[in-house]
């Protein structure tokens, strides 16, 4: 139990972290795109 | 004059009557739910594209079951993976021998063997769609591909770091109940299919649970299914207990429109779908097939639109229902980890939906009390079901308070966090058994 709850948070960890660098792609990459088309 | 005994030309009968207690009144208690899923599927309380059809399955199989011929029946019995008590197994040889195996001729999902398999695409009608398109997941991609075509990514562009922070702390259930099942005593793979249902993303859980607990893979869908048609009429209660009148009709300040040109939403889609699929290759189908509709649409090709958004669509989906229906039979659904994932499903659905408004608490907060908390709902994503429900849920209480925008971002990112919990399950779980 104790080991399923550590791989649980240990999921949501990676898994914030991977959205929050997607949420992060998108913005730069809206920005990038929205200059280069400027 | 040769004579006959009546019974052997009404075999669905005769197999009823001489079934153990469990089996027959598990034909019956699933007869009858069939029926109720094709009733509240027709008055609208559950997705009627799904649940019509997979009434329908559920009835045909449990009534249509027969004593198969033996040539067929030993096909079976040799194809599929042993029994794992001999006596069991030399039981069910003997019955298949002798032509009193039941069965029916829908469909054998635990036959593996290429021989049997090959033989039986011949004898059962859904055999080959449920070899060639679901055991290996494509249904789930085609629906997937279906979604991405319908998704307008202009909203997760317009606000990503919101929309993706709701839809994180809307996937609460995926990771509370994981340990939740494994201290009612599923293993791991198990544990982690049933916790996606809180991801309320059908295609997910049929890939995860096909990737990590097959043999689980059909209550799990099952359960998966039947809960996501009730997030419609569940969580505006739940909406209503949490989130008082007063903030659940609170207008947000008027935002400037930031206008998302197609260019945009395609890059997005590319450069998504090449980090995504470089961190999970394991998912890297799912999120092909999602990034693939989305740049079908921004990139304006109609006819691959229009193929995908009909005939794939609601093709997959069509099938899904009738196989998922189909899949239902007694001796499959009476499993006695079935009760378990019954309580899980709905527990991950609810503590998503929790997850999601206490996330909508904290946007409204740090925001200085400007965020509406009913869009953290919508990071649950059952797209764009949840975002419905949000704003239906605001205009009950101030009619021109417009949240919707700022809902299917998060009900987009929502598919987006999945997707990715998706892939550290199906790549993680392998690792560490």
């Amino acid at each position: 139990m104790k080991s399923a709850i550590f791989i649980a948070f240990t999921i949501y960890g990676i898994a914030a972290v991977i959205s929050l660098f997607v949420a992060a792609l998108i913005k730069g990459l809206f920005l990038i795109v929205r200059r280069v088309s400027r | 004059m040769p004579t006959f005994n009546l019974l052997d030309l009404f075999q669905g009968i005769t197999t009823l009557i001489s079934a153990e207690p469990l089996i027959l009144f598990g034909r019956l208690g699933l007869i009858v739910l069939g029926g109720v899923l094709v009733y509240f599927g027709k008055k609208g309380v559950l997705e009627p594209l799904l649940m019509i059809p997979m009434g329908l399955g559920m009835i045909a199989v449990n009534a249509g079951v027969l004593f198969l011929d033996p040539t067929t029946a030993t096909h079976i019995v040799a194809g599929s993976a042993p029994a794992g008590d001999p006596n069991v197994a030399a039981e069910l040889a003997r019955q298949a021998a002798t032509g009193h195996a039941p069965g029916t001729l829908f469909m054998s999902p635990l036959v593996e063997k290429t021989e049997g398999l090959m033989y039986l695409m011949q004898v059962d009608f859904l055999q080959p769609v449920y070899t060639f398109a679901f055991s290996n997941g494509l249904i789930a991609c085609f629906v997937f591909m279906g979604i991405g075509v319908l998704l307008d990514v202009g909203f997760v562009l317009a606000r990503p770091f919101l929309s993706m922070f709701l839809a994180l702390a809307a996937e609460l259930g995926t990771i509370l109940t994981f340990p939740l099942a494994v201290a009612m005593g599923l293993n791991y793979g198990e544990a982690a299919s049933i916790a996606m249902v809180g991801g309320a993303d059908g295609p997910m859980v049929l890939f995860t649970s096909l990737t990590l607990a097959k043999h689980l893979f059909v209550p799990i869908t099952v359960v998966a299914y039947l809960y996501l048609g009730l997030t419609y009429g569940g969580y505006p209660y739940l909406i209503r207990l949490l989130v008082p009148a007063k903030l659940r009709g609170l207008k947000m300040p008027p935002k400037p429109v930031i206008k998302v040109t197609s260019d945009e939403k395609l890059a997005f889609a590319v450069v998504g779908c090449a980090v995504l699929c470089l961190l999970f290759p394991s998912a890297a189908p799912l999120f092909l097939s999602l990034f693939v509709g989305v740049a079908v649409r921004e990139a304006g090709l109609k006819y691959f639109m229009a193929v995908i958004d009909g005939p794939i669509l609601y093709g997959a989906t069509l099938f899904l229902g009738l196989l998922l229906g189909v899949l239902c039979e007694a001796s499959t659904i009476l499993d006695p980890k079935v009760l378990i994932l019954l309580v899980l499903g709905i527990v991950a659905l609810l503590l998503s939906a929790v997850g999601g408004i206490l996330g909508g608490y904290a946007a409204y907060f740090f925001s200085g009390r400007k965020i509406n908390p009913v869009i953290g709902i919508a990071g649950v994503s059952c797209v764009p079901s949840t975002a419905k429900v949000a704003q239906k849920e605001v205009s009950l209480v101030t009619p021109d308070a417009i949240i919707l925008p700022e809902a299917l971002g998060a009900n987009i990112c929502g598919v987006i966090t999945s997707a990715i919990l998706t892939g550290i399950y199906v790549t993680l779980i392998p690792l560490l058994r």
